[in-house]
C-alpha cells in the first residue's frame, strides 16, 4: 500500500527532476517523514542521481528523515518567546518526556522540536502541537497538553488492540 | 572558430578563448594565481578562495576569485597587490588552520608567503575543496560523493552515510584529495602542529619571482593544474 501511495505522489512528475523538493514534501505529508528507500523511489522515478536526492532532503529543515511521533511539539526560541520564558517550556518538556530536542519517545507518541522563529512573536511563547498554534503558554498549560494527548494516545492504542480482538 | 578575447593581466597583454576563466588564461601564459581547489576539466566553484584577484573596473577594483571569473575583453586584472596578497596570506592560514596534516596545504600556504599561523589548529581532516565531489560528480558520473549536511555541520559522505556500492571504485577522491600528501615528517602530533619550515628557498624563490609560474616542487604536492597538464 505504501508503494502505491508514492506511486500517486510520483504520478505526473516522473523524469522532471525540477519537481524534487516538491515530491519530497508531498512524502513528508503523507508518511510525516522521508525514508531512504522513499528516498531510493524518488531517485529512480524522477531520473536524478540517489545523492542528490539525499543531499536536498538533508539540507532542508523541513524534511525529516527519521519517522516523527504522533505528536509534534514545537516550542519557539525566538528572541521574544525567549524573553517570555520559552526555556521553562523547554524544559518542561525535558522533564516531562525524558528527551532532547530533536528526538522522539520511544513508544513514537512525542516529537520535541524547537524552532528559531514562527513569525507570531506577540503571541510568544508559542508551542505548535501538531499544526496547532497555542499562544501564552506556561509550563502548566504545557504540561496539561502534553498529558492530554498521551491519555488519547493511550486511549486510542488500547482501542486499536480490543477493536482488533 | 573560437573567439578570442584580448585582457591585462598584471600589465601584461593577454588573448584568451571566450568562456575560459581568468585562472586558466593566466596559467596558460605562465602567470602563476596560487589555486587549490582548481582542477584541470572539471566546473570551478570558487571553494578554496585562494586564486582571488582584483578586477579593475572604471578605476575601482572588486576582489574575486578569478577560478569563477570568465574573461571578458578590455579586462584589467591584478594577481599581486599588496591588499590580495595579504587576503591571500589570510585565507591561506585559515585553511593551515582547518588541516595542517597535509603537505600540500602547508606547501601552498608557504607559497602565499605564510610565516606563521595565528588561528588555533583545528585538525580537521578536510578543507571541503569538493574536488573528490567534483571528480566523483563530472569526471566519473558515479554520484557516489556529494556534500551533506549545511553550516558548519557540512561534510563530505556517501549518500545515507552508508552506500558505498553506488562508488566505481576509480580512486580519484583519494588522488585529488589535497589531504593525501602528508607532511615530510609525518602526521602532527596534537599540540605539536606548526607551519613546515623546510620549504622557505621555495617561497624565496616564489617571491622574487612573483607572478610568474616557477614551475614549482609545490605544484606536485597540491597537483597544480600546471603539472596535471
Amino acid at each position: 500500500m505504501a508503494t502505491a501511495n508514492l506511486d500517486s505522489v510520483l504520478e505526473g512528475r516522473r523524469s522532471q527532476p525540477s519537481q524534487l523538493i516538491e515530491v519530497l514534501q508531498d512524502i513528508q505529508d503523507l508518511y510525516g517523514y522521508v525514508s531512504e528507500d522513499a528516498m531510493e523511489q524518488v531517485a529512480g522515478g524522477l531520473g536524478i542521481p540517489l545523492m542528490e536526492v539525499y543531499r536536498v532532503a538533508c539540507f532542508y529543515k523541513a524534511f525529516s528523515l527519521q519517522p516523527r511521533g504522533k505528536n509534534v511539539i514545537t516550542v519557539c526560541t525566538g528572541t521574544a518567546c525567549h524573553v517570555r520564558g520559552s526555556d521553562l517550556l523547554i524544559d518542561q518538556v525535558r522533564g516531562q518526556l525524558q528527551i532532547e530536542p530533536g528526538e522522539t519517545t520511544r513508544d513514537g507518541l512525542f516529537t520535541f522540536e524547537c524552532v528559531n522563529c514562527l513569525g507570531a512573536c506577540a503571541l510568544g511563547p508559542i508551542v505548535v502541537h501538531n499544526d496547532a498554534y497555542n499562544p501564552h503558554v506556561t509550563p502548566g498549560k504545557l504540561r496539561k497538553m502534553i498529558d492530554k494527548a498521551e491519555e488519547e494516545g493511550k486511549k486510542e492504542a488500547a482501542y486499536g488492540k480490543t477493536g482488533k480482538a | 572558430m573560437q573567439q578570442q578575447v584580448t585582457l591585462t593581466i598584471d600589465g601584461s597583454t593577454i588573448r584568451a578563448a571566450r568562456g575560459t576563466s581568468v585562472l586558466e588564461a593566466a596559467l596558460g601564459y605562465g602567470i602563476c594565481i596560487p589555486h587549490l581547489c582548481h582542477v584541470p576539466g572539471l566546473k570551478d566553484t570558487g571553494a578554496c578562495r585562494l586564486c582571488i584577484v582584483e578586477n579593475v573596473q572604471n578605476g575601482r577594483s572588486r576582489v574575486t576569485t578569478s577560478c569563477t571569473l570568465t574573461v571578458q575583453e578590455g579586462m584589467v586584472i591584478r594577481t599581486n597587490t599588496e591588499n590580495i596578497k595579504r587576503l591571500r596570506r589570510n585565507i591561506a592560514e585559515l585553511i593551515v588552520a582547518e588541516a595542517p596534516n597535509s603537505r600540500a596545504v602547508q606547501d601552498m600556504a608557504v607559497r602565499c608567503g605564510v610565516r606563521e599561523v595565528r588561528y588555533p589548529f583545528r585538525r580537521e581532516n578536510c578543507i571541503q575543496c569538493g574536488r573528490c565531489v567534483r571528480y566523483c560528480t563530472e569526471m566519473w558520473r558515479a554520484n557516489a560523493l556529494g556534500f551533506i549536511g549545511r553550516g558548519k555541520d557540512r561534510k563530505v559522505d556517501f549518500a545515507f552515510g552508508n552506500r558505498r556500492d553506488i562508488c566505481k571504485k576509480c580512486q580519484s577522491c583519494v588522488i585529488y584529495c589535497p589531504m593525501s600528501v602528508t607532511p615530510c615528517g609525518g602526521p602532527m602530533k596534537p599540540g605539536e602542529e606548526k607551519l613546515c619550515g623546510k620549504c622557505e628557498s621555495v617561497e624565496l624563490m616564489a617571491e622574487n619571482a612573483y607572478g610568474a609560474c616557477v614551475h614549482c616542487e609545490l605544484g606536485k604536492g597540491f597537483q597544480c593544474s600546471r603539472h596535471a597538464m
